[in-house]
């Protein structure tokens, strides 16, 4: 009987991981097979080569939209914090501040506005101002998703010990000094694993990219890839090795950081 | 003594809300410009004829959105739109839900290593991912139909016949729904008291028997919730797969109203129709959300 159900629970989770897993892994090995038998259905790529490799790096020169994308990304997630942990630190230390519930309604519905119905005046802003085809164009009106932001942040400032902070408001701190020397202090992991997310998913952002740089060499991995990829049959084995380029960094930070991406929902809203 | 501060009304009060708004302002700044600002031009927009580029726009009205029920481009985007909706649901909730509860039911180091595999797919960039796939799916070598046609099953064009194109491109998206919502059931499952289940274990109950009987009872908010929210985020997934692998094709079969809307903004220069495509889709899921709050607090009174 407990056997049974052994067998079954990891029947179920194998076929789950080899369902989602297999295309990308498949991609992977085939992104290491040399153009002579790239459609063999040998899972092992014997005897391996790097050519795609060499051709992803030099032909498709996928080095500079990786240094983009990490620009874009690296950006995107420090204006996001920036913006976001003081109204997150706010809306828990102020919670008697007349609006609040106002401020936390907009940031909620923030989130529940889909992207598409907000692009056009997004775009058209950008070129007022005057960013198109600049990294700060790519950047900035990405600040419309700090209110994810804001609301992780809100839920782990909501769980530090309210005693650390009761005990520096009666020293006399401002709220500014709390801010500064205990929240963040404690903070930290959760800010790291915060960063982590919104890193990853700044890194896959392929919509906004695609509007703000038409030139190809400025544009970001994600879109930068599709541009690769025509009508006709494309070149597989260098498209797939800058696939598995584009994917490296983002799935290198998360297996380092898995456990702690596991915590940040943990201590998400969702309980 | 809580984090908040302990005055009460007057003088001292109204000084702790403007520091409040002094926190506020770089959030709001940037929503009012970046988020609420753009949904009212979006808003304005849908109401002119105008190319995004010309000086002139003339007042159109409702005529943007008598074009769009009018065009069957549309009827057959806002069907399709159903479509994926109603096959992904499935995804986010039965499927993640089953998986989380198989991790949660064994604690220990396997579970640990399914958890971080099952992940993955939210991570692996989404472009890599569909490339991935479309190698897979090519109709002449790829490896799912090199497979069909050793086992003697006919070839299928996955992505190229408009009968299999909109749930292959459901099947591409699926994985990183099933991930997330895995992940956020495995959450939601650190608050179920185990001792419920050791105590079934105890009379001899039988597994699937606690499970439908003790723990699903306790996720079925969550599943509410997340089938909710993963109709929220799952546009832009949607988007990126149809991008790469069909742009709306094969004779429209994978279009849905949010490529239309970029369709209309950035292939034919319309933004009054593209912002009347982006008021209706605002509005339907405005609809859809009350929806859901008013199932929900019937469900939590029900109770």
């Amino acid at each position: 009987m407990r056997v049974g159900n052994a067998v079954g629970r990891h029947a179920l989770l194998i076929a789950a991981v080899v369902l989602m897993l297999l295309p990308v892994v498949w991609g992977l090995s085939t992104s290491f097979k040399p153009l002579s038998t790239i459609y063999d259905m040998s899972p092992i790529p014997w005897p391996g080569s790097l050519e795609n490799y060499q051709a992803a790096l030099g032909r498709y020169a996928i080095g500079r939209l990786l240094l983009n994308t990490l620009v874009m990304a690296a950006g995107v997630t420090v204006a996001n914090i920036l913006v976001a942990l003081p109204a997150a630190y706010a809306l828990v230390r102020f919670e008697k501040a007349r609006g609040r519930g106002l401020m936390l309604g907009a940031v909620g519905a923030a989130l529940l506005i889909p992207p598409q119905a907000l692009i056009i005046p997004q775009f058209l802003l950008t070129t007022q101002f005057g960013w198109q085809g600049n990294p700060i164009g790519l950047i900035i009106p990405q600040l419309g998703t700090s209110a994810l932001a804001v609301l992780l942040l809100r839920d782990h400032i909501r769980a530090l010990p309210p005693s650390l902070i009761g005990a520096a408001i009666l020293e006399g701190a401002t709220p500014l000094e709390i801010l500064w020397h205990v929240v963040l202090g404690l903070l930290r992991p959760a800010l790291g694993a915060v960063s982590i997310l919104l890193f990853i998913n700044t890194w896959n952002e392929y919509l906004w990219p695609l509007l703000v740089m038409p030139n190809p060499e400025d544009t970001t991995i994600q879109p930068g890839l599709a541009l690769f990829t025509g009508p006709e049959n494309p070149q597989y084995g260098p498209l797939l090795a800058a696939a598995m380029l584009a994917s490296l960094p983002v799935v290198t930070i998360y297996v380092l950081a898995s456990r702690r991406i596991a915590d940040a929902f943990l201590h998400s809203g969702l309980r | 003594m809580t984090l908040a501060t302990q005055t009460k009304a007057g003088p001292a009060r109204k000084t702790g809300s403007a520091l409040a708004w002094l926190y506020f302002t770089p959030a709001i700044v940037s929503l009012l410009i970046w988020v609420y600002g753009p949904l009212l031009f979006t808003a304005v927009l849908s109401f002119l004829d105008w190319n995004l580029v010309s000086p002139d726009a003339a007042w159109q009205g409702l005529r943007n959105y008598g074009t769009l029920v009018t065009q069957p481009e549309f009827g057959n985007a806002a069907w399709n739109t159903v479509l994926y909706g109603l096959c992904v649901l499935p995804f986010a909730t039965v499927v993640p839900c089953a998986l989380a509860i198989a991790m949660w039911k064994r604690p220990g180091r396997a579970s640990e290593i399914y958890r971080m595999l099952l992940f993955l797919p939210v991570v692996v960039a989404p472009v890599a991912n569909a490339l991935a796939w479309q190698f897979i799916l090519d109709p002449l070598h790829g490896a799912v139909n090199q497979t069909l046609r050793a086992v003697g099953l006919p070839a299928v064009n996955w992505l190229g016949d408009p009968h299999t194109a909109l749930l292959t491109i459901v099947a591409v998206t699926v994985p990183k729904v099933v991930a997330l919502n895995t992940l956020l059931f495995g959450a939601a499952l650190a608050n179920v008291d185990r001792r419920t289940v050791e105590a079934a274990r105890m009379d001899d109950a039988r597994e699937g028997e606690i499970t439908r009987a003790v723990v699903i009872p306790q996720l079925r908010r969550t599943m509410i919730l997340l089938g909710m929210l993963s109709l929220v985020v799952v546009w832009p997934w949607l988007f990126t797969n149809i991008s790469v692998l069909t742009r709306g094709g094969p004779s429209n079969a994978t279009d849905n109203v949010y490529f239309r809307l970029y369709t209309y903004a950035f292939t034919f220069f319309d933004a009054g129709t593209a912002s009347a495509a982006a008021i209706v889709i605002a509005v339907a899921f405005g609809l859809l959300l009350a929806g859901y709050a008013f199932l929900s607090r019937r469900f939590r009174a029900s109770r």
